[in-house]
């Protein structure tokens, strides 16, 4: 922890970020926090959130930088939240020139829990690089159901759906203006358990913007496993596309650009 | 008394330039095909958004077909080019979540293929038939 204090100190007394974007002990609760300057002294109190104490850092940082977008901000981030910032920079939601990132390795029983498959971040400043889970057993087991099963349980889960709409609230990737959630032409409004499709638009919409940090499922509180059914989309663009969901390196979205050939054909009847 | 045979809903997006005018060329050959399918005539089949596979499946479509110029004839040039791949995303999306295979078609059927058309949707609309009522329609029916 002291390693990621001195740095976070540093910057914020030289000056070199407006602001560091991480979380605090306050009272015996761990809470997100925005340090400055002004208040060096909290940065004392400054912590790594523990796994079921994480919060969309990531959000809160595209609300700084909408409000001031000439600083440059420092952030507390995870292998998640740093993939979420790649993507955010790909769909011109953050500037990475004005973005410092403070990297956390997340601990096995994080990784596990997660299935994460990048559990650290390209800078670390707290913790050690653990082993990555590279398959997802919550998915083959529903790669594994016959159809009917599979459905049946999925319709069981969307039923209990309140449409707190809290899943996309929380999530760092919905940025939209406009939410297809809400438009009622795309769904029936203002009617509980939302249509069936509700979690299917969303699933279309994160495909290749999930970053799965699992925020949404650990914030649903219907218990719907949504990070499966994203974790799904996201090994389906990678499949089809060759995409990597969260990675500077895997290029523009397929959503983005139509492509010079098209390497996919037809399914058969 | 017999049960009266399952007539499934079919949901046809026929792409103006190349599948609508087949349905066309099918119109005036006289070439039969099943009154199931109701046929929205859209400018590109690139304009298909998932979310109106999605909304149709909710409304009670049984099956919805997507009709599209052939690759490289598209008259936007690559329009379809992003219909081939929502449509394989969505395709494969709905069969994790156990909606069986075939519900979500997509042919490529150009304004000389009349003949190609008919057959499309006489042999869709039997596969649909044998599929029965879409789940998804009786969880919607259900909530
Ligand atoms: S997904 Fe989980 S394990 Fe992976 S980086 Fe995020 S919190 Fe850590
Ligand atoms: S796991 Fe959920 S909250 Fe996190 S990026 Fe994916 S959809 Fe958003
Ligand atoms: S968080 Fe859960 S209950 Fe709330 S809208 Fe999302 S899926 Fe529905
Ligand atoms: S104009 Fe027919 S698919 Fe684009």
């Amino acid at each position: 922890m002291d390693k990621l204090r001195d740095k976070v100190r540093n910057l914020l007394a030289q000056g070199k970020v407006a602001g560091y974007i991480g979380y605090i002990m306050k009272d015996g609760h761990p809470l997100p926090h925005f340090f400055t300057k002004d208040r060096l002294e909290e940065v004392d109190r400054a912590i790594v959130a523990p796994g079921d104490a994480r919060y969309p850092l990531d959000k809160l940082l595209q609300q700084a930088a909408a409000a001031a977008p000439d600083a440059v901000f420092a952030i507390q981030v995870r292998g998640c939240d740093e993939r979420g910032l790649n993507e955010l920079y790909k769909w011109g939601q953050l500037d990475p020139e004005k973005v410092v990132l403070v990297g956390i390795a997340c601990p096995q029983d994080q990784a596990d829990y997660c299935e994460c498959p990048g559990p650290w971040t390209t800078v670390i400043d707290s913790g050690e690089k653990c082993q990555p889970v590279l398959r997802s057993p919550r998915v083959d087991r529903i790669d594994s159901l016959a159809e009917a099963d599979a459905l049946q349980e999925w319709t069981t889960h969307f039923q209990r759906c309140v449409k707190c709409y809290g899943c996309r609230d929380i999530c760092p990737m919905c940025f939209c203006k406009e939410c297809a959630l809400e438009h009622q032409d795309l769904m029936s409004t203002g009617a509980v358990p939302p249509d069936t499709i509700f979690q299917l638009v969303r699933a279309v919409h994160m495909a290749g913007r999930c970053i799965d940090c699992g925020l949404c499922e650990e914030n649903c509180p219907a218990d719907i496993p949504l990070r499966v059914l994203y974790k799904k989309g996201n090994l389906l663009v990678k499949a089809l596309f060759d995409y990597d969901t969260g990675s500077p390196e895997a290029g523009p979205s397929p959503w983005k650009f139509l492509g010079a050939d098209s390497p996919l054909a037809t399914k058969p009847m | 008394m017999a049960e009266k045979e399952f007539e499934p809903k079919i949901l046809g997006f026929f792409c103006n330039w190349c599948t609508y005018a087949g349905a066309d060329l099918a119109g005036v050959s006289r070439l039969q095909y099943p009154p199931n399918i109701r046929v929205i005539r859209i400018m590109c089949s690139g304009t298909v958004s998932p979310h109106h596979v999605l909304r149709a499946f909710q409304k009670g479509a049984d099956g919805v077909l997507i009709g599209g110029c052939h690759i490289g004839d598209c008259h936007y040039l690559r329009g379809n080019y992003m219909t081939i791949k929502r449509m394989r995303f969505l395709q494969d999306l709905l069969k994790f979540i156990g909606l069986e295979e075939g519900r979500l078609h997509l042919e490529w059927i150009s304004a000389a293929e009349g003949p190609k058309l008919a057959e499309t949707v006489r042999n869709y609309t039997e596969k649909v038939k044998n599929l029965g009522p879409s789940p998804l329609k009786r969880a919607a029916l259900a909530a």
